[in-house]
């Protein structure tokens, strides 16, 4: 048996347990206690890397005829995640370790971390829904506790909340899906689910729900619209946070989800299709929205959004390899990004606009770099990692116009607003206080920016790409398509450069996307007429028409009747005499003649 | 052994009518509650889950002409239920406060309601399985009367009757099971009406009659919607150590009632009100659920959350195969622990802080922060949250449900009760989260800058029953290879 | 000839009377010597079908025995009614029914 896989899931589940009984109290301790776990996960991760594929499980419920197993599959996607999210996730540990330095809750947040690499790891290695449905949920947990890391200020719980509930309401989807899907087929098992799924004889429709139940968990957990909404709130969290969960790992679980059950989805073109729509929408309207942010984390969390997108809509176009090759790439150029904006943030004492930014170059040139290597990757500027990815996803999509276009005005869009924010935040002139006493962030810091800014450099090359990944070939005319992808790239940068070059304040104001189409408003009203309304409704009734007239009325009729009868009882002998007297003559009455 | 299962209700009955002789008050109690564990764990270790069915039986014959006799014994889910019963009393005894008036009397309510609990757990007669719940009635009735807060003799007489009502109609039932069978046949040994059940006499309309009343019955003792409005109030205006058994264990009566006494023993006539029990659960998550979310007091909201969570219970009882069956009886254990937890903290910080209102309190967490993180554990448990208790058993629960459908084929009732169940656990998360988040997090209000973290006395009682929840939890085999056996037996 | 219908008729009266002294009069002594009145309209009637109810030449003795139970009874009975008017008397000075209503609620 092979114990490595047992070894990266459970080695992150001690370090939280050892921070939370004992070594809470000492936070260099767990700090590091935290990333010796994951350096173990991570080592052992390259080892599964060179090693056989496999599955082995154990019974977690057994009531005979029906099972929930805990188990691993170690495939060629397993390998990839195990990689990308122990990977990431160890640089991003260290870097913790330097940006969280002063902060009093580090054994909480690092024991969150910790929390969140097992369940993370659980659901790249989970072999069944059920497993994979449990590190799901706790990967939500996990995300709730760094988002409200900050618990005393205002707005990180309410940002917590908001994640934990919005991966609620996907999750709603998503475990009705593998009801679905178990009712019909009798297993959760990845295995023998694809086998069987589509031999079934299932009628269309039945298949179509169900994989598309199955889709609102990833449209909860990645972020999809119109559940997108808690992604850029949950910027409240630690930027580390925000680099490993919401832009590298977590949020790619919905894509990692959807690529593993992909054999769900395939035997439905109207899942497909639905799948591709929400995620150019999602992409769409997340770029938009990222060309008026000002806050540098915010513009990041929006371009997570509208590469997330991409992935889905590569999956809806047919093309699960080239999401999951962006997915790869993203992980790494989108984490050093974050990382980089942590940097700028920290040296600035917590300032995140970008307007009060500006000037960096000299002043932190490692950040100043890797930024600009993250960014171009993100771009897709050839030859960086970006570049490749996106453009395999265009290139799946030259059957499908619409989806062609809206890609490639999304590529534009990007290109577009990462230049703005670029150039916006570190050239042109110090335009504040802090930003004049800027300084580079410290080695711990700067050495996983060194680190991450390579496979974002070169991991998109074709012949470095496919030690990884099998990279999708294409028939048709790839070459149209990279035109097309550097077209819009030229375009976009250059835009995005002349337009903000030397700004001290944003010459173009679109309200609209400034404030997110309005989402959260319409929500909010949402909420208040549906659910509130409803809650209040349920209140009312309950305490003043359930308990209030019903139970109360009950009572109230009994007593009520005593009191009534009450006023029968004169006191007065005579009149007790005379009434009995007078039934006595009308019984007799009764007997006597009547009743003849 | 088999004295092992009177001591869990002895113990604490005998040092109850101690304490009113005269006994030291909370000495006595807490140790009668820890042979009450003790005996119940080595039951819960010792029931062999290979051999399954009734084990630690023992017989006295009362009254032989109608076959009453005074006999106790434990299944796997009797043994279940018993754990939990005596988990509870321990930490309700352990943390119950100082008493100024009448703490010999205040310790003797609490050990009779924890002794009522267990022996109706215990009995395999139906006079005593009925006798001992009617038994922790009495006690509870004086606990909110003498030692409640707010409206506490109106809430007292409230529950009271609203609960003896059920107990009546309950009796009829009861009474009417008794009379089934022919003269010569007639017992009250549960052990013998089961064995009866497999010979038919249990059929036809007028068992259809009884069972209803049964349900009706249990059902008004564990809140079933809409017989729920007397639980929010009586849990909110209590004192601690009864709300936790009564919301903890003494509820579960009625649910344990329908898994021993009615599915065994009617199961034609149980499947025959599936779709009335079906459409009131659906009011408990739903409507109840709701209701819980505009609740604006931390104690209301989470009474009625436990009214809510009944519905889960009541989800895995009507879909009537062994994954719901099991989901229920996990459920039975997990939701006593996790609520039990929450109301000894609820306690706690209206004693500390006199309010318990969301709009008073804000940022609790800075100067609290062991009890904010055992109450954040508890809140997550209660929400089902992967590695507690309730998950595992709301997953069977939704599996259960979903089994009774046909292969491939869209919505049935029981699916879409199950998806109303489902959409469920997100309410309980806008609730309990909400609620959270008001309390302990946020910024901290300068009055509360002197509030003291959770005493060392309570710490090691909610420490009991989250450690509890969470070991079954990660290994809920623990409890499931027990209770499977026993249910495997009544469902084919 | 005297027949068992002027007894009744008789016995009729006195009860009539009786039961119109028990429902008029206020004063409590008044309404107790009505209802002698009242039981004694009863002993009437039962030794009047006594009488008039002859088996082989012999008069049906139940009812005269009836009679003397009722007496007797009557007779403790009025020494408990007069005692507790008696009582009443000192507690409360008064006799009349209308004073005595504290069975009204």
């Amino acid at each position: 048996m092979n114990f490595s896989p047992w070894i990266i899931l459970f080695a992150p589940f001690v370090s939280a347990v050892v921070i939370l009984l004992i070594t809470g109290r000492f936070k260099k301790l767990s700090s590091y206690i935290s990333v010796a776990a994951v350096a173990i996960s991570f080592v052992f991760s390259v080892a599964v890397f060179f090693g056989p594929d496999g599955t082995a499980s154990f019974n977690w419920i057994d009531l005979g005829t029906f099972q929930v197993k805990i188990g691993y599959i170690i495939n060629d996607l397993t390998r990839l995640m195990l990689l990308v999210v122990t990977g990431v996730g160890l640089l991003i540990h260290i870097y913790s370790i330097g940006y969280m330095a002063d902060d009093r809750g580090r054994s909480r947040y690092f024991c969150g971390l910790s929390v969140f690499m097992f369940s993370m790891l659980g659901i790249v290695l989970a072999n069944n829904f059920i497993m994979m449905f449990i590190f799901w949920e706790l990967v939500g947990f996990s995300s709730y506790l760094l988002i409200g890391h900050w618990f005393y200020r205002p707005a990180p719980p309410a940002a917590a909340n908001k994640a934990f509930l919005a991966t609620r309401i996907g999750d709603f989807g998503f475990m009705l899906g593998i009801l679905l899907v178990w009712s019909a087929s009798g297993t959760v098992t990845f295995d023998e689910l694809s086998g069987r799924w589509s031999t079934l004889g299932l009628s269309p429709e039945f298949m179509t729900v169900s994989a598309l139940l199955i889709f609102c968990g990833a449209v909860g957990k990645s972020a999809q619209f119109p559940l997108h909404v808690w992604l850029p709130d949950a910027m409240e969290g630690p930027t580390p946070v925000s680099a490993l969960i919401h832009a590298a790992t977590m949020v790619a679980a919905g894509v990692f989800m959807l690529i593993r059950t992909y054999f769900l989805f395939q035997p439905s073109a109207t899942a497909l299709d639905v799948v591709l729509w929400i995620g150019l929408i999602t992409s769409l309207l997340a770029a938009l929205m990222a060309t008026q942010q000002d806050d540098i984390k915010r513009v990041l969390a929006y371009s997570t959004l509208s590469q997330l997108g991409l992935m889905i809509a590569a999956i809806g176009l047919g093309a699960p390899q080239a999401g999951m090759f962006h997915l790869f790439t993203h992980a790494s150029f989108k984490a050093l990004l974050f990382l980089g904006a942590g940097s700028v943030i920290h040296s600035l004492h917590d300032e995140q606009n970008i307007w009060e930014m500006g000037g960096l170059q000299e002043k932190m040139p490692v950040t100043f770099w890797t930024f600009l290597i993250g960014t171009l990757a993100l771009i897709a500027c050839p030859p960086f990692a970006g570049f490749w990815s996106k453009d395999d996803i265009l290139a799946s999509s030259d059957r499908n116009i619409p989806a062609f276009l809206a890609i490639a005005a999304v590529t534009y869009l990007t290109a577009f607003y990462m230049s703005r924010l670029f150039v916006v935040a570190f050239l042109g002139q110090a335009r504040s206080e802090h930003a004049s006493h800027a300084h580079e962030s410290p080695g711990v810091m700067t050495i996983p920016l060194i680190l991450l800014s390579i496979p974002a450099c070169i991991a998109g090359f074709p012949f470095i790409a496919s030690i990884f990944i099998k990279v999708p070939e294409h028939e048709g005319s790839p070459i149209g398509a990279m035109a097309v992808s550097l077209i819009a790239f030229a375009a976009g940068a250059a835009s995005g450069y002349y337009l903000y070059k030397d700004k001290a304040k944003d010459s173009i104001e679109i309200p609209l996307f400034e404030h997110k189409f309005y989402f959260d408003e319409m929500y909010a009203s949402l909420i208040k007429w549906t659910q509130d309304l409803l809650a209040n409704i349920s209140g009312f009734v309950d305490r003043w028409v359930i308990d209030g007239t019903l139970v109360r009325g009950l009572a109230g009729i009994t007593w009520g009747a005593g009191f009534a009868l009450r006023f029968l009882q004169l006191g007065n002998l005579q009149a007790y005499a005379f009434l009995f007297g007078a039934g006595v003559v009308l019984l007799l009455y009764y007997i006597l003649f009547v009743t003849k | 052994m088999n004295f092992l299962v009177h001591l869990i209700y002895l113990s604490p009955l005998a040092a109850g009518v101690g304490l009113i002789l005269g006994l030291p008050a909370r000495k006595t109690a807490v140790t009668a509650a820890v042979i009450a564990i003790v005996s119940a764990f080595i039951v819960f270790i010792g029931y062999d889950r290979a051999t399954g069915g009734y084990q630690f039986t023992s017989f006295l014959p009362l009254v032989a002409d109608w076959d009453m006799n005074l006999s106790a014994g434990v299944d796997g889910l009797s043994a279940t239920l018993l754990l939990l019963t005596s988990i509870v009393a321990l930490a309700a005894v352990w943390l119950a406060p100082k008493v100024e008036e009448g703490e010999h009397r205040y310790y003797a309510c609490i050990l009779l309601i924890a002794a009522g609990a267990a022996g109706a757990f215990a009995s395999l007669d139906l006079f005593f399985f009925y006798a001992f719940h009617e038994l922790a009635l009495i006690p509870t009735f004086l606990m909110i009367g003498i030692w409640g807060s707010g409206n506490r003799q109106g809430v007292a007489w409230k529950i009271t009757i609203y609960l003896s009502i059920g107990s009546i109609i309950l009796l009829v039932g009861l009474i009417g099971l008794y009379l089934l069978p022919s003269p010569e046949q007639r017992t009250f040994n549960i052990v013998k009406l089961q064995q009866l059940a497999s010979t038919g006499v249990f059929s036809g309309p007028g068992c259809r009659s009884v069972y209803f009343l049964l349900l009706l019955g249990f059902g008004i003792l564990v809140s079933l919607f809409p017989f729920h409005t007397w639980a929010p109030q009586a849990y909110a205006s209590a004192p601690v150590p009864v709300t936790m058994l009564h919301a903890g264990v003494l509820k579960k009566f009625g649910l344990y009632g329908l898994l021993r006494v009615g599915l065994p023993l009617m199961p034609e006539a149980a499947r025959h009100w599936t779709w009335l029990l079906l459409i009131l659960l659906a009011g408990n998550i739903l409507y109840v659920g709701l209701a819980t979310i505009s609740q604006k007091q931390l104690d209301l909201t989470l009474a009625y959350s436990s009214v809510m969570h009944m519905g889960y219970i009541f989800l895995g009882i009507a879909s009537y195969n062994v994954i719901g069956l099991n989901g229920a009886a996990l459920l039975m254990f997990a939701h006593g622990l996790s609520i039990a937890a929450l109301f000894a903290m609820c306690g706690e910080l209206r004693k500390q802080t006199g309010t318990l209102n969301y709009l008073d309190l804000g940022g609790l967490a800075t100067s609290m922060p062991r009890l904010s993180l055992v109450f954040g554990m508890a809140t997550f448990a209660s929400i089902g949250l992967p590695g507690f208790a309730n998950f595992a058993s709301e997953l069977l629960v939704f599996f259960g449900a979903f089994k009774n459908s046909t292969p491939g084929v869209g919505f049935n009732e029981f699916q879409i009760v199950g998806a109303i169940a489902i959409w469920g656990v997100v309410i309980s998360a806008v609730y309990m989260l909400r609620a959270y988040r008001a309390i302990f997090m946020g910024e901290r209000q300068a009055r509360w800058q002197t509030v003291k973290d959770m005493p060392l006395k309570l710490g090691w009682a909610v420490i009991l029953l989250v450690a509890a929840l969470l070991v079954v939890g990660l290994a809920p085999r623990t409890i499931l290879d027990a209770v499977e056996p026993g249910i495997r037996l009544f469902v084919k | 000839m005297v027949t068992l219908n002027d007894y009744l008729i008789a016995s009729g009266l006195l009860f009539a009377i009786g039961f119109a002294g028990v429902l008029l009069r206020r004063n409590v002594i008044i309404i107790f010597m009505a209802l002698e009145l009242m039981l004694n309209a009863a002993n009437l009637s039962l030794i009047g079908f006594s009488r008039y109810n002859v088996h082989n030449g012999l008069p049906d003795y139940n009812g005269q025995v009836l009679v003397f139970f009722i007496i007797t009874v009557a007779a403790a009975e009025v020494t408990v009614g007069l005692a507790i008017i008696v009582a009443l008397f000192r507690a409360r000075q008064t006799t009349h029914v209308e004073d005595i209503t504290t069975l009204k609620f």
